[in-house]
């Protein structure tokens, strides 16, 4: 039914895309905003459809010749939605594109794409992870080289910092998409209970350790950290007081004392009852803190997450309105938070059509399909993108601002290997050994230090 | 096609003593369609320091090599040997006992028998793993129910060797697969051997040890390798309560790595079930065999 | 009277025994259906069955689909297209080469067993690479028809199967043969009309377990089927779990739930044919 309606309208574009983007500006935007709105949606709406001619000129030379588009992506529901939604507006406007669209869960879905990048199989467009392109394609031939495309894809809208990060051998792998940082966030309702106000400062966290022992007892921390967390809080705690980069130049950037001085400081936090021990923390039985049933009804008051997931931890919450997001501590320089592109869009290297695959980035990602994706795949790093999410009134609530907090406290970018399986893994991974080498066994901190080294850098060197 | 329009093939000799071949035909056929490219190249693969992504840079014993000089590995190894030989045998004659049992002729054996092929049918469901951690954490079921006795339960989640004996309870408590197949075998059991045994007055144990057993020894011998293979495979399973899913070489599409782990772990599987092969005359009776 | 009291208390203690196992066999999925009524909070921090704040929310949203391409009821079809046929083509190619195998001497019969038990050793994870490369290059991936997936079964290539009736077999005396040879029937009619009444408890297990095992296949799927509207029920239970912003757990165990009583009824209605086995293999040979 719906295809012959559009087969239908697709005689008068202009009528099928006033009806299209119509109906999208109508269920996201009537919603938030009251009845004067409307005419302001619908002014827009003439200027999109203009606006989507364009990109369609650009991309089908010879229009009306028919395309066909694989895209894949991986996600939860919200972002299949729109996802969907916003290529079907697409393909009304474009009749003579078909995009198929393969998407799921994250679980697996690595695996899914190395075989069919390995098959020569997978889709014209991938969503992907930034980290990624160093493994699938180190040389740079991996993906199509996005640079070829640049007179369909509006590459000015992006910083030049984080287009270097998809560069491999001067071949851009990749669009990126939107990045994320690490945030502190606190659960205000434990600290107002014992009496705090939430810390501002490592100052006030180490001093807050005690006080929650003799006032809420001794099973409420300030914050908790996994393994992973311990060691980012590491990298922000010696980024901040050495001012330098984590990693520099595929070696690990701090001397022996300094990593040591780092340890001393993590131990500090366990020792001033800061934070529960890891052994405490796996014996909780979960194996993140949104699971983690003290984190949930607020004994554990604090934690380091990225700033994407703040939904995740902020609704795992008995009551969500009490997580409130923490300043950056600087007690010892400038703080540099752990940021990172969170997630790219390559095109294949592959695809009979780079051109039309460009333009339907170009859609997704700077043109009208930015109202429709909204923030699904983190705050857009589209400078347009954010702009037209700003004046539509979509860049708000706790994602955005947990965004733009993480934004403004990064100094240094992160090697593209710091989460390498061999260091990150959970279950095998250095960092996790490491980490409890000092939590279980309260390790010497330059024999961490020696052992910190030496993972890193031999992760480092795959390059 | 010719040997067919032959007349005396399906008289000769040849035929007659060959015949059942045709019955492994379409396996065979499987066999080199499915399996001889994947396994062969697997194999070649092991001698190679090969990376999906970034190609073969070598070639030779690397891989094997690493393997025997990399202590996580050799740790992991080690690790899987004492979890096999503490859930193999305890999940065999926990099945074998309640599909005794459940042989019997007693009331809602039908509901009983589903109940508990149900962990089984839940196999990797992510509740599972939800739930088996609640119930062993530091506040969970067990330790509460220890603290009633007054006894302090250890942190079962975070020490390892504790952790190592809750996943082989986990799998011990999935038999479900091993109880259907001795349920099976135990119908082939001849209702008369039982009578004629009670009737000669031997208990019902010692039916069971004297009669059941022996009789179903080929379908028990089926059991242990199998699940002696299982076992071994989930040479990355251990971790499955930490977190699940492929590990390390597979992770990091190393392939040269991976093949080599598995061709180790090949030999290895190859050499228990040769053994247990070798033993078989001593305890396992077939009724195709001359007594 | 006190043979009777005696068998009462066996009786009793085997019921007792039978029951304590069972509930804790059972708890796993009676917390399963708690837990689907309660909310993430709830599901992390009680393993009680009954939900303190009960909703309906998980089952409502379970019933949502994606862009009309796929729900639940079309994912468990889809299950269906890809469960049903596996079971019929193992059951029957698994029979064949088994009875090949257990009933038979031949040139090289002990080298293709052997060939047969190695595939058992090697594992599928590095199999995986070639096989994928293999089915791409045949067009085999994302077929309508699930051929990656089924096809192989056709071939007897689940050797714990092959495995499995070889042992039932050689526990069937081979006089049984011999004796529908004297009677005239040939190989064929060997097996169908004298072993394989014998053997039916040993397929019905092997149906199952290839129809248990393949409804839980999740790997497989994932990498042979990448049209939204031809995933089976194990992708699409787990469609909604967004490792990166959260998502609701009641909703995850709803769809399991719901895509596992089938597995439940079949498995509860295969019993019969244990049961038929009793009297059947009472009946002399």
């Amino acid at each position: 039914m719906k295809k012959t309606f559009t087969k239908v309208l697709a005689g008068s574009m202009a009528a099928a895309m006033v009806l299209g983007l119509g109906a999208c500006g109508g269920s996201k935007t009537a919603e938030t905003t009251a009845a004067p709105a409307t005419t302001a949606a619908a002014a827009e709406t003439t200027k999109a459809a203009e606006a989507a001619k364009e990109t369609t000129a650009a991309a089908a030379e010879a229009a009306g010749e028919p395309v066909s588009l694989r895209i894949s992506w991986w996600g939860g529901d919200s972002r299949h939605e729109a996802t969907l939604k916003a290529l079907d507006e697409y393909m009304a406007a474009n009749p003579n594109v078909k995009v198929e669209s393969e998407y799921g869960a994250w679980s697996g879905w690595q695996d899914k794409i190395a075989q069919q990048l390995n098959g020569n199989s997978e889709p014209d467009l991938l969503q992907i992870n930034w980290n990624w392109i160093y493994q699938f394609s180190p040389d740079g031939t991996g993906f199509y080289d996005m640079n070829q495309v640049s007179d369909v894809f509006d590459l000015t809208q992006y910083d030049q910092k984080l287009l270097d990060q998809m560069t491999i051998d001067g071949k851009l792998q990749g669009i990126p998409v939107s990045s994320t940082g690490r945030v502190f966030y606190w659960n205000k309702a434990t600290f107002e209970k014992a009496g705090l106000e939430v810390p501002k400062s490592f100052a006030d966290i180490l001093a807050d350790g005690p006080i929650f022992k003799d006032k809420l007892g001794d099973d409420y921390y300030p914050m908790a950290c996994g393994s992973y967390d311990r060691t980012i809080l590491l990298t922000y705690y010696l980024q901040e007081k050495y001012n330098k980069a984590w990693v520099e130049d595929g070696k690990l950037n701090f001397t022996e004392d300094e990593l040591a001085d780092g340890f001393d400081f993590l131990k500090s936090l366990e020792d001033n009852h800061c934070m529960p021990t890891l052994e405490k923390l796996t014996g909780d039985g979960a194996d993140s803190l949104d699971k983690n049933p003290n984190y949930i009804d607020g004994h554990y008051a604090g934690l380091i997450e990225w700033d994407s997931s703040v939904n995740k931890v902020q609704k795992a919450l008995e009551n969500p309105d009490d997580l409130v997001i923490g300043e950056y501590p600087a007690d010892y320089g400038t703080p540099s938070t752990v940021y990172k592109i969170s997630m790219g869009f390559a095109i294949s290297k592959n695809t009979e059509h780079p051109k039309e695959a460009a333009a339907l980035l170009e859609y997704m990602l700077n043109g009208d399909g930015v109202k429709t994706l909204g923030t699904e795949r983190g705050v857009p790093a589209s400078a347009k993108a954010q702009k037209t999410l700003a004046d539509a009134d979509l860049l708000k609530g706790m994602v955005a601002d947990a965004a733009k907090a993480s934004a403004a406290n990064y100094v240094f970018p992160l090697s593209p290997y710091y989460e390498d399986a061999s260091l990150k893994d959970s279950a095998e991974g250095a960092y996790a050994s490491i980490m409890e080498a000092m939590s279980y066994d309260k390790a010497d901190s330059h024999d961490l230090a020696k052992q910190m080294t030496e993972a890193v850098n031999a992760a480092e060197a795959q390059a | 096609m010719t040997e067919t329009k032959n007349p005396g093939f399906f008289q000769s000799k040849f035929w007659r003593n060959n015949k059942g071949f045709v019955f492994i035909i379409p396996w065979l056929i499987g066999f080199c369609l499915f399996k001889a490219y994947p396994f062969l190249s697997s194999l070649v693969y092991s001698f190679a320091d090969y990376e999906l992504f970034k190609g073969i840079s070598g070639w030779g014993l690397m891989n094997y090599k690493e393997i025997f000089e990399t202590t996580k590995i050799k740790t992991a190894f080690f690790t899987t040997f004492k979890y096999a030989f503490m859930t193999v045998p305890l999940k065999l004659i926990f099945a074998l006992f309640i599909a005794y049992i459940l042989n019997f002729k007693i009331k809602g054996v039908k509901m009983f028998r589903t109940v508990y092929y149900i962990p089984s049918i839940l196999g990797g469901s992510v509740a599972i793993s939800v739930l088996w951690k609640a119930i062993f954490k530091d506040d969970g079921i067990i330790n509460m129910f220890l603290g009633f006795f007054g006894v302090e339960g250890p942190h079962w989640l975070s020490n390892k060797s504790a952790a190592l004996f809750i996943i082989c309870l986990l799998r011990v408590w999935q038999f479900g697969s091993s109880m259907v197949i001795f349920l099976a075998a135990l119908k082939g059991v001849s209702e008369d051997l039982y009578e004629a045994a009670s009737l000669d007055g031997a208990s019902k144990w010692r039916q069971f040890f004297s009669i059941t057993v022996p009789l179903i020894t080929p379908v028990i011998f089926y059991n242990l390798v199998t699940q002696l293979v299982q076992a071994f495979q989930e040479f990355n399973g251990p971790y499955i309560i930490t977190q699940g899913g492929p590990r390390g070489a597979f992770k990091k599409y190393n392939m040269g790595l991976a093949s080599a782990q598995a061709w180790v772990l090949f030999i290895i599987l190859m050499i228990f079930t040769a053994i247990l092969q070798w033993s078989q005359k001593h305890w396992v009776y077939y009724s195709d065999e001359e007594a | 009277m006190t043979m009777e009291t005696k068998k009462k208390v066996s009786n009793f203690f085997k019921y007792l025994i039978l029951i304590l196992v069972g509930c804790i066999m059972l708890y796993p999925l009676v917390w399963m259906v708690g837990a689907s009524f309660k909310d993430n909070a709830e599901i992390f921090s009680s393993i009680g069955f009954i939900p303190k704040r009960p909703t309906l929310e998980g089952y409502k949203n379970a019933m949502k689909g994606y862009g009309g391409d796929i729900n639940i009821w079309w994912s468990m079809l889809n299950t269906y297209k890809i469960v049903i046929p596996k079971v019929i083509f193992t059951v029957f190619s698994a029979t064949i080469a088994a009875y090949g195998f257990a009933r038979f001497k031949f040139i090289g019969h002990d080298f293709f067993f052997a060939l047969l038990m190695s595939t058992l050793f090697l594992p599928n994870v590095v199999l995986n690479v070639p096989q994928f490369i293999m089915y791409t290059k045949w067009g085999w991936v994302d077929s309508p028809l699930y051929l990656p997936l089924i096809v192989s079964t056709l071939f007897a290539q689940d050797t714990y199967f092959v495995f499995m009736l070889i042992q039932f077999m050689r526990n069937i005396p081979k006089e049984l043969d011999e004796a529908a040879k004297i009677d005239g029937c040939n190989m064929f009619q060997t097996l169908w009309l004298v072993l394989v009444p014998v053997l039916k408890p040993a397929m019905t297990s092997v149906a199952l377990f290839q129809f248990m095992w393949s409804n839980n296949d999740f790997m497989g799927p994932l990498l042979y089927v990448s049209t939204p509207k031809r995933y089976p029920a194990a992708i699409f239970v787990k469609m909604s779990m967004d490792a990166d912003t959260g998502f609701s757990w009641n909703r995850i165990l709803a769809l399991s739930l719901i895509s596992i009583i089938p597995s439940l009824v079949i498995f509860f209605l295969a019993q019969d044919q244990f049961i038929d086995g009793v009297t059947a293999g009472s009946v002399k040979g």
